[in-house]
């Protein structure tokens, strides 16, 4: 059954409208005075947050070398499959030979991306980061792919905690047996 | 039905069996590494911890280990007990003390046995804190990549490579902690069947070299069950692959073939198809091309328009078949020419060797074996065939078999052969007979009881004198030496005397009488009520499938052209120039008005085609192979060819005129050929049609977790592709389909919850080691038939050297001699430079060493090779590599003038 709810009667004051025309006003005049919040986009830039989920990009550690060793957790976990790697070898001469493994190319459609951060939470390397850039623009469609050189260049260097390869390195010249 | 308990429940005991096997045969998940069903138990990884209690009151019972334990009644254990999955979980613990922390960059990631048995366990931290043990690495050559670091000393590799596949140069080295499992010095490792190491390792030490070339993970390969199409064994393979390529090679369980093992031809030469040498578009003579406008390659349409027109202004048309080409393409071509008019592809002496062999194996009451059964014969005679290089696996299935004969002696000891230690404790050197008669030296002489290396009509003499030692109602040898007359005797009586005797021969020194005094030899067996086995091995994959549809020898082709009966050929899969001389070959070309080849690969012969179209190799078709035990076999695409190429029968049924609509799928070539040859009806059910469907659904090709379908094409247009569909076979080129095992016919992958490992294979047998469930795959056209037969009784004369001259016998080689393998470039690191290989008598008689130079003119053009010196090699005799180019055309029996 219906219930009948009765309107509660505007006072004098509410009919003639005057204290809300008034209080708005009011607002009007305030904010005419006050610091802008808004911030002019392009010319002017946010500032990023730490831990902001920005475009993935691949990172070097400081010693240059490109941290990615092309495992494919990254593009196994990917949900939108956005991430495709050619896992290549590290010729045996190179200085980082103990490394095995780097990619030969590393693509990311940043148009299937959805900046869920999947890829850096598996990386075992620490070398896949979604740091602060969150723009990203082109005319055509494959220019949104963005190969190893791009992802790298957008990624830059980051601090290393563990220097783990070069630990390996050298443990094995310490404790070869054979 | 006596029982055993574990955790509580009943099963039935298997005595035969130990617990390990047993528990993991009943689905139970009990982690273990040593253990290996070919190889047996030796209890070293400590990995398979259970509690067995005495009896029913006993409560408090003793860790063992499963592996070592048979699964007698009454016994009664619990994987599931506190200490001992405590046990099993601290080994692995301790594995990990030393184990890198590599995975990252492990080719084994993702299909590796210690991640899942680590999983398993539920290991998870690491409390050691000290520095782990490094080893240097080896160059194990191209097949194998070596990585120290990963070994947790299970042994199953030396066990493998030395106790089962008879290999010298792989060992463990040192002790305690720094055991270590490689070569005494870098250089590659030289068994035939090295590959196996990838599968049998259970970690990362041994990975497919081939596969770094394009490296992807388990996980991202599309694979298909494929039959092996480089020897005629028709061992089952999975192909994976990816992004358009072969990615690597797998061994898929068949029980009665391959079982666990390949061949590294066979694993390694997959590469040849991602060679550029591939070919990919049609070739069109250049005025009908010129119409399309420059630049762009002739469709498929164009190129069937250009044939056709050939063909009605062609004066008379000829086929030529081929015996590396599926049944159903030769059958297609057949169907196109008419049955007389289809050439089998191979010259004179060869097509008649292969109708010999069919006929001793179609109407023969020994049996055809299959691999098992040779790996299960007591006795075995090898006549002629230098197995290791002509059909590799079959070489492993032979050296299994000498250990029939000591087990049947322990048997009395009663413990199970499946204690490898013991056994060989027991066995100690003792051997079971294998005879081997061979023009030279081979692989499998350290194996053998006794060998003879004579010129291939003494070889056939000793066969013949083994016959009659054994039924003298078959033929006598005239003037046999008493020495090969001693060795034919005690072939013999081993051969007699044991329960399930075995002749193995071939087609290989292309000597017709060494068939016949094999076949006399099964059959004289028979005679004698021995139940004997009568193996052939043949050149190629489907040698015995075009066999069997008769075509006429290619000298005939040649003189229909010659003599303008025929202006226009269409020549499938077959490289003429492999099998006639040069000169001949292109006189046959340049009388032709039209020369249209179908080929997957550019050749001499695709060079002179006026109209070439792109075959399918293996990988990418469907079709059916007759192998040399008589089974015929169904392999799938891997991959949907790319568009123009297609299967030879897909192009060759749109060239036919009239019934093109009656022969436009595989199934329907099918109902042709049982409908033409009834032999040949039981090749329609190698493998479940089309239309099979489980639950409903078709069988994925690709796994479960495949990534990156969606985002192949993703920068081309958001509306996500297709994939494409497969309308011959009941799979599907994505992930999309079965959840459920499929039948091992159509098996893709072997993965199952937990086990992501090739080891995951024990969920899909019905039990570990045994045939695959719900059966195996392949049909068996050739069963023994209790017919009487003659004897053969063309005995040829003893050989005998003339001077100046010498008898050419081929000499084969597993990575050289198979025309496609040899393409891939792995293999062709392994193959040797081409020489005549000569006696040591003979060198020294002309003043040669090793490495000198010798001509030797066959058919009056002298070919000139280094020298290598054969110790074995019987004088007057002078080997050549088969299936080199260089010499290829020769045909035998043929002798060489020394220049
Ligand atoms: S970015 Fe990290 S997760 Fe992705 S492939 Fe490279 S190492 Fe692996
Ligand atoms: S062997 Fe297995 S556990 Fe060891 S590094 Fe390789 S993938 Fe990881
Ligand atoms: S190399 Fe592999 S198979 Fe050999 S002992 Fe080590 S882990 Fe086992
Ligand atoms: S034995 Fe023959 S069929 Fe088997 S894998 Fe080797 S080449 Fe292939
Ligand atoms: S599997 Fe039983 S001890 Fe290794």
């Amino acid at each position: 059954m219906a219930k009948v709810i009765p309107r509660k009667p505007l006072t004098l004051a509410e009919r003639t409208y005057l204290p809300q025309v008034l209080g708005g006003l009011k607002t009007t005049f305030k904010r005419m005075v006050s610091p802008n919040v808004t911030l002019e986009y392009p010319e002017e830039r946010p500032v990023i947050p730490e831990g902001y989920r920005g475009v993935p990009t691949l990172v070097k550690d400081p010693d240059g070398r490109e941290k990615c060793v092309s495992c494919q957790l990254c593009e196994f976990v990917c949900p939108p499959k956005a991430i495709k790697i050619f896992p290549g070898e590290i010729p045996e001469d190179a200085p980082t030979a103990h490394v095995e493994k780097a990619p030969r190319d590393f693509q990311i459609d940043m148009l299937r991306c959805i900046y869920c951060g999947l890829c850096q939470e598996v990386c075992p390397e620490e070398a896949i980061f979604l740091q602060e850039i969150f723009s990203v623009t082109g005319y055509t469609r494959s220019e949104l792919v963005y190969n190893k050189q791009k992802l790298y260049e957008l990624g830059g260097t980051l601090p290393d905690r563990h220097f783990k390869w070069e630990k390996k390195r050298q443990a094995a010249e310490r404790g070869h047996q054979h | 039905m006596p029982t055993l308990t574990i955790d509580g429940v009943a099963y039935p005991a298997e005595p035969q069996k130990n617990l390990l096997q047993v528990s993991l045969s009943h689905g139970l998940d009990l982690p273990y590494f040593c253990w290996h069903p070919a190889l047996g138990s030796v209890g070293a990884c400590r990995q398979c911890a259970v509690r067995q209690y005495r009896d029913e009151n006993d409560s408090r019972g003793q860790i063992v280990m499963a592996c070592m334990v048979p699964a007698t009644p009454g016994t009664r254990i619990a994987i599931e007990d506190e200490e001992a999955r405590l046990f099993r979980k601290s080994v692995i613990e301790w594995l990990m003390t030393n184990h890198p922390h590599d995975c990252p960059v492990c080719d084994e990631g993702g299909e590796c046995h210690l991640q899942d048995m680590t999983v398993m366990t539920g290991h998870c931290t690491r409390r050691h804190r000290f520095p782990k043990r490094t080893f240097t690495n080896q160059y194990l050559g191209p097949f194998i990549n070596h990585e120290m670091n990963r070994c947790i000393q299970c042994y199953r590799c030396v066990r493998f490579y030395r106790d089962y596949a008879g290999g010298r140069d792989l060992d463990a080295f040192a002790s305690r902690n720094h055991v270590y499992f490689g070569r005494s010095e870098d250089g590659a490792l030289e068994n035939e069947f090295s590959g196996n190491l990838i599968e049998v390792c259970p970690t990362g030490v041994f990975t497919d070299r081939t596969l770094k070339n394009h490296y992807t993970r388990k996980w991202d390969l599309q694979s298909a069950p494929s039959i092996c199409p480089h020897c005629s064994l028709g061992c089952n393979t999975l192909v994976g692959a990816r992004y358009g390529g072969v990615r690597r090679v797998l061994n898929r369980y068949h029980h009665h073939i391959n079982g666990y093992f390949l061949c590294d031809r066979g694993r390694f030469a997959y590469e040849f198809a991602n060679l550029p040498i591939r070919l990919r578009h049609p070739v069109l003579p250049r005025p009908a091309a010129a119409k399309d406008g420059a630049g762009r390659p002739p469709t498929a349409a164009e190129a069937i328009a250009a044939i056709r027109t050939r063909l009605r202004r062609s004066r008379g048309l000829i086929g030529i078949g081929s015996p590396r080409a599926s049944l159903e393409s030769n059958y297609a071509l057949r169907r196109l020419v008419g049955p007389d008019r289809y050439f089998s592809g191979l010259p004179q002496g060869e097509s008649r060797l292969i109708a010999v062999a069919l006929d001793i194996l179609r109407d023969s009451p020994a049996r055809s074996p299959s691999l098992r059964e040779i790996a299960e014969a007591d006795a075995v005679l090898v006549l002629g065939e230098d197995l290791t290089q002509t059909a590799p696996r079959m070489a492993l299935a032979v050296r299994q078999s000498i250990l029939q004969a000591p087990a049947a002696r322990v048997a009395a000891l009663n413990f199970p052969g499946w204690m490898a230690h013991a056994f060989q404790n027991a066995v100690q050197d003792d051997r079971g007979p294998l005879f081997i008669a061979s023009v030279d030296a081979t692989r499998l002489d350290d194996a053998a009881t006794a060998v003879l290396h004579a010129p291939p009509a003494d070889l056939a003499r000793f066969g013949f004198a083994v016959a009659h030692a054994i039924d003298p109602e078959a033929p006598p040898v005239p003037d046999l030496d008493p020495e090969t007359a001693d060795l034919a005797n005690r072939a013999a009586e081993a051969l007699l005397a044991a329960d399930r005797p075995l002749v193995l021969s071939g087609t290989s020194l292309h000597h017709e009488a060494l068939l016949g005094a094999a076949a006399n030899c099964g059959w004289a067996l028979c005679r004698r009520g021995r139940p004997a086995g009568l193996g052939l091995v043949v050149p190629e994959a489907n040698t015995f499938g075009a066999g069997l549809l008769g075509g006429r020898p290619l000298r005939e082709a040649y003189e229909l052209v010659e003599s303008h009966q025929a202006d226009t050929a269409v020549i499938l899969e077959n490289d003429l120039y492999r099998r006639s001389h040069g000169t001949d070959v292109d006189r046959f070309f340049d009388r032709l008005e039209t020369t249209i080849v179908l080929d997957a690969v550019q050749t001499a012969t695709t060079a002179r085609a006026d109209i070439l179209l792109p075959a399918a190799p293996a990988s990418e078709s469907q079709g059916t192979f007759i192998s040399q035990e008589g089974r015929a076999q169904r392999f799938f695409p891997v991959l949907p060819p790319t568009d123009p190429v297609a299967e030879s029968w897909r192009w060759l049924g749109h060239l036919h005129p009239d019934e093109a609509r009656a022969l436009r799928s595989q199934e329907a070539m099918l109902i042709a050929i049982a409908a033409e040859f009834p032999f040949l009806a039981g090749a329609r059910e190698a493998a479940p049609s089309a239309t099979f469907r489980l639950n409903g659904a078709a069988v994925p090709r690709s796994s479960r977790r495949f990534s990156g379908r969606t985002a192949i094409h993703a920068h081309l247009s958001v509306h996500e592709p297709k994939p494409p569909e497969d309308s011959e076979a009941p799979l599907t080129f994505s992930m999309e389909g079965t959840t459920t095992a499929p039948p091992a016919a159509l098996v893709t992958h072997y993965w199952a919850p937990g086990w992501n490992s090739v080891q995951a294979l024990n969920k899909f047998q019905d039990e570990v080691g045994g045939p695959n469930r719900g059966g195996d795959p392949g049909i068996r056209l050739i069963e023994p038939r209790n017919v009487p037969r003659a004897y053969h009784n063309a005995i040829p004369p003893a050989f005998n050297s003339r001077e100046g001259l010498c008898t050419l016998v081929p000499l084969h080689h597993s990575f050289g001699s198979e025309e496609l393998s040899r393409l891939a470039p792995a293999i062709a690191k392994r193959t040797p430079p081409a020489a005549f290989s000569l006696s040591p008598a003979d060198a020294r008689e002309r003043g040669l060493g090793e490495g000198d130079t010798l001509s030797i003119r066959i058919y009056g053009r002298p070919v000139r090779l280094p020298v290598r010196i054969h110790p074995q090699l019987p004088r007057g005799c002078v080997g050549f590599p088969a299936g080199w180019p260089d010499l290829a055309g020769i045909h035998l029996p043929t002798e060489g003038h020394f220049e």
